[in-house]
């Protein structure tokens, strides 16, 4: 499986560490909802298809990802930087693999 | 200014480093490995839309112009400059003391610095099989057009972080944590031996 | 002259001679040879017992396909079993043994296994030896007696024990267009694409590249084809963007069209060169793949018909063809299609007699009538084969009059004498890799043969792999697809012209001749057409099934020649279409792959040593190293005749008397710069540093989201916006991973650089009551006095001429600085600690002593912070600011996690005075024959000389309420049980005024 990483390239997975469910939302910090809290840290979706998920290019640009990869097919769908600002000056942000 | 008078600083590869020829050289050597000892080693770090002022920084201190581009950079031989992370720049020099000649200019507005002269060592592959003993350890596309002159790329050999930035033609610098490099350059020696490598 | 070698022909050197040996006889063949063909040429028909029924078996194909012929190869002490003979390249000194037979090939007493065929069908194991046990002879108790005797009996080759000191490499390349198979399509592929100036990589699993053109007797461009093919190969090496590899197997094709590749570089070698691997293994990254795979001729299913002396009618062809060798003087074919014609011919042109060729089919057209008697052979058009005759060697056959339509025999067999007979039952396209790709195979009616999906990765087919079966078809194909995966315009441009025999492609759908006697459809797992029935009759209808019960198409052959009848058969028996039962989907490997060649590139324990700038003063001062992670660190430094507990014992109790120094280089060491990085600090850490003060350290805690403590470390102010925060050993990649994640992903809008600097500095901790002593002799540039620096202080300064920077602080509960230089001047930092020492009684102590001195003070390390334990379990809420939130705060209060009845760090003493273990249990009640009830377990122990007792942490119910009590420890795998005291986990100086001094 290759991920696209937005200022790297194409590269093959075993360069990534897969970071967890993009679709969680963190609450405040100060926050004392403790179901938000819960929810965070332990609710995962888990769908048969397209899915939110955070890739870390851990053995590369060390840069965290949003990736769009579908479940069934693993087809990536698409890539971008999770810390935004930063755009790749060669338009390889939101790169599709 | 760099600190006078600092004693030379012990390489990380000493046992390991055998100046020769080896392997299968019996019809010349199709590699040539060094260890480059700069003096400074540097990681530059612009917050998100500063890149283009640390680049500015970058060419007043060094005179080393940056080319646009993810991975961009340029090697006159003495320096040495290129983007390995978004935003992030290695700047390397021979000689020691780089980071006291960008200490004023790095703002916190720009971003950072981070000396990693002894944290880092630099190895050197060059030669007609440079790519081929390169593409033993890194899943990355080492032919010219995919990796221009000067450009960097940050990727790994199993647990080995490498940051390779191609110097010439074929000729590669090579960035290891210090204390994986002998264990690296064990490595690369053994996977040399097949084309026949000379220690410089 | 060997019996069967033609005079002339084939594509061998007559010139060069090659000796070898084959179950230790010795043999000769030629430059150019494969095992198979040159025992072939010396006359040996058996070359294999096959696996269930030990039946004597000879060659079947002549290529990767080979079920029967599988062979050992010996080099020195190490074996490799399983290698099909046809893929034996043969050199000077070759070693091969025959595989499953004992004592001998021809003799073999497994043979007996023959007469119990009833009682070896489909799902044998299963019925005997699965389920409860009834009677003696039954179920699994029973397999566990059986086993042995069946191991040895059943199977494949057998591997070696001796280690492989061969080299294996491994090679990413990266490629616009991977050609896979180097026939015609794939050469005019691979030409065509690298005309339009694409990085081509092509690659074929036989050493000589042309594919069919090597052995098909055809003409192109009015030359043999094998010279075209020869030429085309000679073009493509001169190119620069083009990559040959000839012995590589393309075994996996895997997402993002990333293959794998296995190529042979020294197999077929005497000798290695220096460094040159046994075998590479490529992972190939590639643009577009052109799949030019080819064919599998397919056998036909009658009685007999695994026979030696039965092989597939191409495979005869090449041997004639390619190898100069003859299988048989008087050949008979068998065939429900045109192809075996051209076969005939060519065996008659080679020298042999063809005497008969046996068809299914009533109608054939006069073209094949022409070939029939240019073959100089007798047509039985209608006819099937249905029993052949003689024992390690076939000496005839018999036919009946046959049905197409019915699948029916009639009238009086008739025996024809023959010594070989070639069967095929139609091609199957080798669309293994695109099955891996991942599409399901489409049933062609015409072929008769399953066909490659429409490709769901960037492939594009050509030639026979697409079911265009004709040499023209493959060029025409394999220059369009070349052209295509290149990006290139469509060309109209001419193609090399090409001479061959006719022949219609189509076969007839007749897969199995019934008639008595065992009818193999998977020759390799002994699997015939009843065993298939069989399974069907007990109720396995999916193809997936029926292929684990029958183990049809399993071990090597993975489907290659028994794909097809097997499915065709099973069909038959279900009344179903072919299209409608299916196929299973093809995996990687398509053949073999050596283990070797998966792990290349790693040497050693498989893993790199990651060392500290003083490990070579450590290894040359007597240190014994162990491995912690990937790190190396000093364990002790013993003297001559010292046990280990005696070393540490040693170390520690000098490091309290006067001083001890230890390298701490392996801390986890992260700078953390930038504007807000005192910010990001509080919100990582449970306690405060942005009211830390520039020039001072603080100990820090880590918690996890889900409020569980994480790491702990000290964190050193060197600056308003630059703080060098360590990290324990272990958790030096998780903390970096987690800060990055939340700078990342959680607060894009801080303005932090986080930077592992491990490397950048090297470490000593020098503490002990002497330890501010040596430090004030051998330091420049600064005071190290009370005032200058104080506990949790930062000075800078100079040892030996280099700067380094001193902090106070201490895990020794000592008097202790951690000095830190950068790492290159480690060594020369660290003499001059040791020698600056001498006059203060300094010792070098490591890990155990360290692991002692914590112990005693009651520190926690990885053993306690297990991702189980919060940090009130530890003792460590002091640390929790109540002032701000911070990762994990909102979590770390829930109810489970403030129960009273959790496990709490405690200290352990043990009353008997004798060792106590890690992992052991603390119990209230001792019961050595059944244990219960577990308090909680000893982390972390050792002998304390500062108590002279035998010491342990705890982690243990109730935690502080029971200091004081008593209790067991009860540790039965060790066979540990005695009385012991829980204490405060802070043993030895609790109130901290040795390191306060």
């Amino acid at each position: 499986m290759l991920i696209t990483c937005p200022y790297c390239g194409p590269r093959d997975v075993i360069e990534f560490t897969y970071q967890g469910d993009g679709n969680r939302e963190r609450p405040q910090p100060a926050s004392q909802d403790l179901d938000a809290w819960n929810a965070y840290v332990y609710d995962r979706l888990n769908p048969a298809g397209d899915h939110n998920e955070i890739w870390q290019h851990s053995g590369g640009c060390r840069a965290h990802l949003r990736v769009v990869r579908n479940t069934i097919t693993h087809e990536i769908l698409s890539t971008a930087f999770a810390r935004g600002g930063h755009k790749s000056a060669d338009n390889r942000a939101e790169g599709r693999s | 200014m760099a600190e006078p008078h600092l004693p030379e600083r012990q390489s990380p590869l000493e046992p390991e480093y055998h100046p020769g020829s080896h392997g299968n050289f019996e019809h010349g050597v199709d590699v040539i490995l060094s260890e480059t000892r700069p003096g400074s080693i540097l990681q530059l770090a612009a917050w998100p839309g500063e890149e283009k002022r640390l680049i500015e920084v970058i060419r007043k201190v060094t005179g080393l112009a940056l080319p646009d581009g993810a991975g961009g950079g340029v090697n006159s031989g003495a320096r040495a400059v290129f983007g390995f992370a978004p935003g992030k720049f290695t700047v390397v020099d021979e000689a020691e003391g780089l980071a006291q000649a960008f200490a004023g200019s790095i703002t916190p507005a720009i971003g950072t610095l981070t000396d990693l002269s002894h944290g880092r060592t630099a190895i050197r592959i060059a030669g007609p099989k440079a790519e081929w003993v390169m593409a033993k350890f890194f899943a990355i596309d080492f032919a010219l057009p995919a990796f221009p002159l000067g450009a960097g790329r940050s990727t790994n050999h199993h647990d080995i972080f490498a940051q390779i930035q191609r110097s010439g033609a074929d000729q590669f610098d090579i960035y290891v944590f210090r204390s994986f490099a002998r264990s690296f350059w064990k490595a690369l020696c053994h996977a040399s031996e097949e084309v026949g490598y000379e220690v410089q | 002259m060997s019996p069967r070698r033609t005079e002339t022909g084939g594509r061998i050197d007559r010139l060069r001679t090659i000796r070898f040996t084959f179950d230790g006889a010795a043999y000769t063949g030629h430059a150019g040879d494969t095992l198979a063909s040159a025992l072939l040429a010396s006359g040996v028909t058996l070359f294999g017992r096959s696996f269930k029924y030990h039946r004597p078996r000879g060659l079947l194909s002549a290529g990767v396909e080979e079920p029967n012929a599988l062979v050992t190869v010996l080099r020195g002490e190490v074996r490799e079993p399983n290698i099909p003979a046809t893929m034996v390249e043969i050199y000077d000194g070759l070693v091969a043994v025959s595989q499953n037979r004992t004592p001998s090939l021809a003799w073999d007493i497994g043979a007996i296994n023959q007469l119990g065929g009833k009682i070896l069908s489909a799902g044998f194991y299963y019925k005997t030896f699965m389920g409860p046990v009834i009677g003696p002879l039954k179920g699994t108790r029973f397999w566990m007696f059986c086993e042995h005797f069946i191991r040895r009996a059943a199977g494949l080759g057998k591997a070696g024990t001796a280690p492989d000191p061969a080299r294996y490499g491994r090679m990413n390349a990266f490629c616009d267009v991977l050609v896979v198979g180097s026939g015609p399509a794939g050469l005019m592929a691979a030409k065509a694409a690298a005309d339009q100036g694409a990085r081509v990589i092509l690659a074929d699993l036989e050493a000589n590249l042309g594919g069919s053109a090597n052995w098909s007797g055809e003409t192109i461009d009015g030359m043999p084809a094998a010279d075209w093919a020869q030429r085309m190969a000679a073009q493509l090496a001169g190119n620069d963007n083009v990559r040959l590899l000839p012995r590589t197997t393309v075994w996996g094709y895997y997402d993002g069209n990333t293959l794998a590749a296995l190529e042979r570089v020294t197999d077929h070698k005497e000798v290695a060169a220096t460094g040159e691997p046994r075998q590479r293994y490529w992972a190939i990254r590639a643009g577009t793949v052109v799949l030019a795979t080819g064919s599998f001729e397919r056998p036909l299913v009658f009685p007999g018909n695994d026979r030696p002396g039965v092989m597939l009618a191409h495979a005869a062809e090449r041997y004639a063809n390619e190898y100069g060798v003859l299988p048989g003087q008087r050949i008979a074919l068998f065939t429900n299609n045109d192809s075996a014609y051209r076969s005939a011919v060519a065996l008659k042109k080679a020298g042999a007699a063809v005497v008969a060729i046996i068809d299914v089919r009533g109608d054939i057209s006069n073209e094949m009538r022409r070939l029939t008697s240019d073959a100089g052979a007798e047509l039985l058009a209608g006819h099937a084969v249905v029993a052949t005759e003689g024992g390690k060697a076939l000496t005839g056959l018999k036919v009946q009059r046959f049905d197409a339509m019915s699948g029916s025999l009639s009238g009086d067999e008739r025996s024809i004498h023959a010594d070989n007979l070639l069967m095929s039952g139609g091609w199957s396209p080798t669309i293994h890799l695109a099955s891996q790709a991942g599409a399901k195979a489409e049933w062609d009616p015409a072929r008769q043969a399953f066909l490659p999906p429409k490709p769901t990765q960037r492939w594009i087919g050509a030639g026979a792999f697409t079911g265009s079966f004709s040499t023209a078809e493959a060029i025409a194909e394999g220059r369009a697809a070349g052209l295509q995966a290149a990006g290139g315009a469509v060309s109209s441009g001419p193609l090399p012209v090409v001479e061959a025999a006719p022949g219609d492609p189509n076969p007839a759908p007749v897969f199995e001749i019934k008639a008595k006697g065992k009818s193999f459809v998977d020759f390799q797992h002994d699997v015939t057409a009843e065993d298939v029935r069989l399974a069907h009759r007990e109720g396995f209808v999916s193809v997936e099934h029926l292929k684990r019960y029958t183990t049809l198409g399993m071990a090597t052959d993975q489907g290659k020649n028994s794909n097809v009848p097997g499915l065709a058969i099973m069909a038959e028996a279900l009344g179903k279409p072919i299209p409608e039962v299916g196929t299973t989907r093809f995996r990687p490997p398509y053949t073999a792959v050596s283990i070797g060649s998966l792990a290349a590139e790693r040497f050693g324990d498989l893993k790199p040593e990651r060392l500290t700038p003083m490990h070579d003063w450590h290894i040359a001062n007597g240190a014994r190293m162990y491995s912690a992670g990937l790190w190396y660190r000093p364990m002790i430094y013993g003297l001559p005749g010292e046990t280990v507990e005696q070393a540490y014992v040693r170390e520690a109790r000098a490091t309290r008397e006067s001083a001890g120094i230890v390298d701490v280089s392996t801390l986890g060491k992260i700078a953390v710069q930038g504007p807000d990085a005192a910010e990001f600090l509080d919100r990582v850490y449970t306690n405060m540093f942005s009211t830390l003060a520039v020039g001072k350290a603080r100990y820090g805690l880590m918690l996890r989201e889900d409020g569980l403590a994480f790491d702990d470390g000290t964190t050193w102010r060197l600056g308003e916006q630059d703080f060098l925060m360590t990290t324990t050993t272990a958790n030096a990649g998780k903390v970096m991973q987690h800060l990055e994640y939340f700078l990342d992903v959680i607060w894009p809008e801080l303005k932090v650089t986080v930077t592992s600097v491990t490397d950048e500095w090297a470490g000593a901790a020098i503490g002990g009551p002497k330890a501010r002593a040596i430090l004030a002799s051998c330091v420049t540039g600064t005071a190290v006095d009370n005032a200058t620096l104080p506990f949790m202080g930062i000075v800078h300064g100079r040892i030996a001429g280099v700067p380094v920077m001193i902090c106070r602080l201490s895990f020794s509960g000592e008097m202790a600085f951690e000095v830190y230089s950068g790492a290159g001047y480690g060594t020369r930092v660290w003499e001059a600690l040791i020698e600056a020492g001498k006059p203060f009684g300094l010792v070098t102590y490591g890990l155990e002593a360290l692991g002692t001195m914590r112990i005693e003070k009651g520190h926690v390390t990885g053993a306690e912070i297990d991702g189980r334990t919060t940090a009130r379990d530890l003792h460590l809420d002091w640390m929790l600011s109540k002032k701000k939130p911070f990762i994990g705060s909102a979590m770390m209060d829930r109810e489970g996690l403030i129960a009273s009845d959790r496990l709490q760090l405690v200290g352990v003493v043990a009353l008997d005075n004798r060792p106590l273990n890690g992992g052991g249990h603390i119990v209230e009640e001792l019961d050595e024959a059944n244990p219960h009830d577990s308090l909680g377990h000893i982390t972390a122990c050792c002998y304390s000389p500062a108590l002279g007792k035998y010491i342990a942490l705890a982690l243990v119910k109730g935690g502080k309420a029971r200091h004081g009590t008593r209790a067991f420890v009860s540790d039965p795998l060790r066979n540990r049980f005695g009385p012991v005291e829980i204490v405060s986990n802070h043993f030895y100086d609790p109130d901290g005024s040795r390191m306060h001094g």
